[in-house]
């Protein structure tokens, strides 16, 4: 039976091998045809944007589009390689592409950082185009942004696990294949838990921001972590960015630091020193997506615990905790202030549906964008003029601190309020100044510090005037 | 077409074919008929004139009706003695594959469907088991295996003789008119015995919902023939993996699984050959730099979309390209690139920044795009060809 089961398998083969020669098509090889094919569907979409699944060479292929199409505003460029040698491809977006302009606040979105969540990484191919469209349209929303914002879109921090997640046959994608990188590893689970350590410096005593001193050091050497991990940490490090936001899937939701709970436990509001403006910055997005803001919408699947979820937000630790989080290791390694937002129930739903993704995104990415321009910003100058880099701004009631970048510029973000700003850095006497921050637009305010070695010259000079009075006065 | 046909019959038939020697005679190949003849000289007599008999009645048959469907007095046949025939000529050949070559014909024709060459089946089998019966029944103290050519030589003979000659005179006073007559008589004949079925029952047609959408997208005129050939194809596959399900072969849900695999892998193929031919169409267009609009609303689409998904195995830029693959993408590539450069050189034109005039201006830009292609190349954001292609592009402004 077995023999002329063989025969008979044998028999369909050869049958199979008559018919493609009768129809004189070529061996099995569907992709690249069906990908030229899909390649022309796309020049008849919306304004370039086509919603469909953009694989690797696809993905470039947006981004090289959009950059032919405004090479004025873009530019695209590559942070490094995944395991498998993809690049981990960036297209910026500015009035002056490849250049921080001094005071000028630089913001990303990462996409697809569990290769498996799709509908960020399109979202962000979109969302290129469309900022790229608009511009060239004269929409005076974009025009202001791209003018006074550097923006910078990853749409995948996890090309190899796209990939994987992609190949699968069949509408239905396993919750699991493709998350990871092509190590196997969790990428959002690879990030130097920073959060442990503050929560032992806050019961010792420490820091609580830009910890990690010698942080280039510590990852080059780190084992542990993936190349994609490591390559957006030098981005974070290299990039003074103000604010982020990380694309997800699996569930509907903004999600703001920490991320990792306090006590260990599984699950527990954990608010960390800016908990206020989190909230808001979460709200800014989830109020403008209609199903994620949808008090009524039903949890994505029957038995989940959305209780944490209020507005479209939560907080990371309340809902679930995640230790080794990008999004914490942004807030507390740098001056970058970090969201997740989990943007659909499906990981990775059937194409068809990204137009619609795209429709209920739309407007939250162009808000959430538009948050960079809150709270204060200025330069850090000494009596000179020049710029003072590293200088340290201070909020008196929010225990954590930002610094200055290389032209003494700093970005400070905030709920509207009254505050004391305190901008000190070492060798410089610290200085003080209040300020009133409406909703937006970001208040300016500068700081112009005098060293020690300045004061002491003043000090001096002062001794000198009261001697030279006193022995004229006193006729010595 | 014939020859093709008659390549994949081989293909089938070879494999599937009984465990007694009787090798099917493929139409056309009256030569090899011979040769079998002459080399044969030691086979037993009776074997050699049943042999001559049947290869007699090959010679004879008509283009219009090779397969003899008149009767003695040139009356239509009913459906009965069509089985009879058919029963009968597998009985004297000792081969089944008489009546999968009938059965192809016929529905190459036309004039059966394959509820109707199944049913078709079913009566053979009876009437081909009365045979047996009768020929064993005539010879108790040898127990006959119908299969056995030998053993039932001697007593086949006679019996072979009637139908035989029932068989030739019928053809002696054949017809070779009125071929449609016929064809509805006997489609009629067969009908009254069985269920009607629409024209174009697809009903097997389930294992094959891809390959149905493509086949019902299938339009122009141009694709008729592929369409045509297709559909035969698929048909006879149905019945090959049915014969097979039905002799034990194989199991029902490998058979299932069989049809399901062929069918996505057939349209498949289908889709790439077709999208060959439109691509190539398209490429014409390449050289007007204004506007394109491609009018493909089709529902093969979404054929693809869904075939993309299911089979989507890209190759990356980063490895080394299968060539073959890079035909069909840089035209729809480099049409999205050239359409991404007319709009920045449009808007470029409508805005001088700043009242400078020199920030448009053609060289300048040309000169920074090569620099930056370059860059990027080596950066590997683009590959070498689409540097080119983008240089190309400007340059030509």
């Amino acid at each position: 039976m077995a023999g002329r089961g063989g025969r008979a398998l044998l028999a369909l083969c050869a049958a199979l091998a008559a018919c493609g020669w009768l129809l004189g098509a070529e061996a099995l090889e569907p992709g690249a045809s069906a990908a030229g094919m899909r390649r022309r569907r796309r020049l008849q979409q919306e304004d370039g944007i086509s919603f469909e699944y953009h694989r690797y060479p696809e993905l470039r292929e947006a981004l090289v589009s959009v950059w032919l199409q405004c090479t004025a505003i873009s530019r695209i460029y590559t942070v490094g390689r995944s395991f498998e040698g993809r690049e981990l491809l960036v297209i910026e977006l500015s009035d002056n592409p490849g250049v921080h302009e001094p005071g000028e606040p630089e913001f990303k979105y990462i996409g697809n950082m569990h290769g498996n969540e799709a509908v960020g990484r399109e979202l962000l191919i979109f969302l290129a185009q469309y900022l790229c469209n608009e511009y060239q349209k004269g929409n005076e929303t974009i025009v202001k942004l791209i003018h006074n914002t550097r923006i910078h879109i990853m749409p995948s921090l996890n090309p190899d696990g796209f990939e994987k997640a992609a190949s699968q046959p069949g509408e239905l994608k396993d919750w699991f294949v493709g998350r990871s990188n092509a190590q196997g590893i969790d990428l959002n689970r690879n990030f130097p838990d920073l959060d442990r350590i503050v929560y032992i410096n806050e019961k010792e005593g420490g820091p609580n921001n830009h910890l990690l001193k010698n942080l280039k050091k510590i990852v080059d050497q780190n084992a542990k972590l993936a190349p994609e991990t490591k390559a957006v940490i030098h981005w974070i490090m290299d990039i003074p960015f103000v604010l982020s936001a990380n694309l997800h899937g699996g569930d509907l939701v903004a999600n703001y630091p920490y991320d990792e709970t306090r006590s260990g436990s599984a699950h527990e509001y954990s608010s960390c020193p800016d908990d206020a403006i989190f909230q808001s910055l979460a709200r800014a997005y989830s109020s403008f997506n209609p199903s994620m803001s949808d008090p009524n919408r039903p949890p994505c699947r029957k038995n989940d615990d959305d209780s944490s979820f209020v507005d479209g937000t939560t907080n990371g630790a309340a809902w679930y905790s995640v230790p080794g989080g990008m999004q914490d290791f942004n807030y507390l390694s740098s001056n970058c202030f970090e969201i997740t937002m989990e943007l659909s129930c499906e990981k990775f739903p059937p194409e068809e549906t990204l137009k619609t993704y795209w429709e209920d995104n739309k407007n939250s990415l162009i808000s959430y964008l538009e948050q960079v321009h809150r709270g204060v910003k200025g330069f850090v100058r000494d009596l000179q003029g020049k710029p003072i880099a590293n200088a340290t701004i201070s909020v008196e009631g929010i225990d954590h601190d930002v610094t200055s970048a290389k032209d003494g510029d700093y970005w400070r973000l905030l709920v509207p309020g009254n505050y004391k700003l305190t901008a000190s850095a070492p060798g410089y006497l610290a200085i003080t100044k209040k300020v009133a921050v409406p909703y937006s637009p970001a208040v300016g305010v500068d700081f112009e510090l005098e060293s020690f070695s300045e004061r002491k010259e003043e000090e001096k000079e002062e001794l000198m005037e009261w001697w030279k009075m006193m022995s004229e006065t006193l006729n010595f | 077409m014939g020859f093709l046909w008659t390549g994949t019959w081989i293909l089938v038939l070879v494999v599937h074919s009984s465990p007694i020697q009787a090798f099917p005679k493929p139409e056309g190949s009256q030569d090899k008929l011979v040769h079998n003849r002459e080399l044969s000289a030691e086979r037993p007599l009776n074997e050699q004139i049943a042999e001559a008999e049947s290869d007699k009645i090959k010679n004879i048959y008509s283009p219009d009706d090779p397969d003899g469907l008149h009767q003695l007095d040139g009356t239509p046949l009913t459906a009965e003695d069509i089985v009879q025939k058919i029963a009968t000529r597998i009985y004297e050949e000792n081969d089944r594959g008489v009546f999968d070559k009938i059965v192809s014909k016929l529905l190459n024709l036309g004039l059966i469907t394959e509820s109707q060459a199944h049913t078709l089946e079913d009566e053979v089998a009876e009437v081909l088991q009365k045979l047996i019966s009768k020929e064993a029944n005539s010879y108790e103290e040898k127990p006959n295996k119908p299969t056995s050519k030998t053993e039932s030589q001697s007593g086949k003979i006679p019996e072979k003789v009637i139908p035989m000659a029932a068989i030739q005179d019928g053809f002696a006073n054949g017809e070779n008119d009125e071929t449609v007559s016929n064809t509805l008589t006997l489609t009629n004949g067969l009908e009254r015995r069985t269920k009607t079925y629409s024209e174009d029952n697809f009903e097997e047609l389930q294992y094959f919902p891809n390959f149905y959408a493509l086949l019902k997208s299938i339009d122009s005129e141009k694709e008729a023939k592929e369409k045509e050939t297709l559909i035969t194809i698929m048909k006879t596959l149905i019945d090959f993996v049915k014969m097979m399900v039905k002799y034990g072969t194989i199991s029902p849900e490998e058979g299932v699984s069989y049809l399901e695999n062929l069918d996505e892998t057939i349209a498949l193929q289908t889709k790439n050959k077709l999208e060959k031919n439109v691509t190539d169409n398209k490429s014409k267009l390449f050289s007007a730099p204004s506007m394109k609009s491609h009018e493909e609303t089709d529902s093969t689409k979404e054929e693809a979309a869904k075939m993309e998904k299911e089979y989507g195995t890209l190759k990356d830029s980063t490895k080394d390209d299968n060539p073959r693959g890079k035909t069909d993408e840089p035209k729809g590539k480099t049409e999205a690139y050239l359409e991404a450069i007319r709009k920045n050189i449009e808007w470029l034109k409508k805005h001088n920044t700043r009242g400078n005039k020199e920030d448009y201006d053609l060289s300048k830009m040309k000169d920074f795009i090569n620099q930056q292609t370059e860059a990027y190349v080596e950066k590997g954001i683009l590959d070498k060809e689409e540097a080119d292609a983008i240089k190309r592009i400007y340059s030509s402004l």
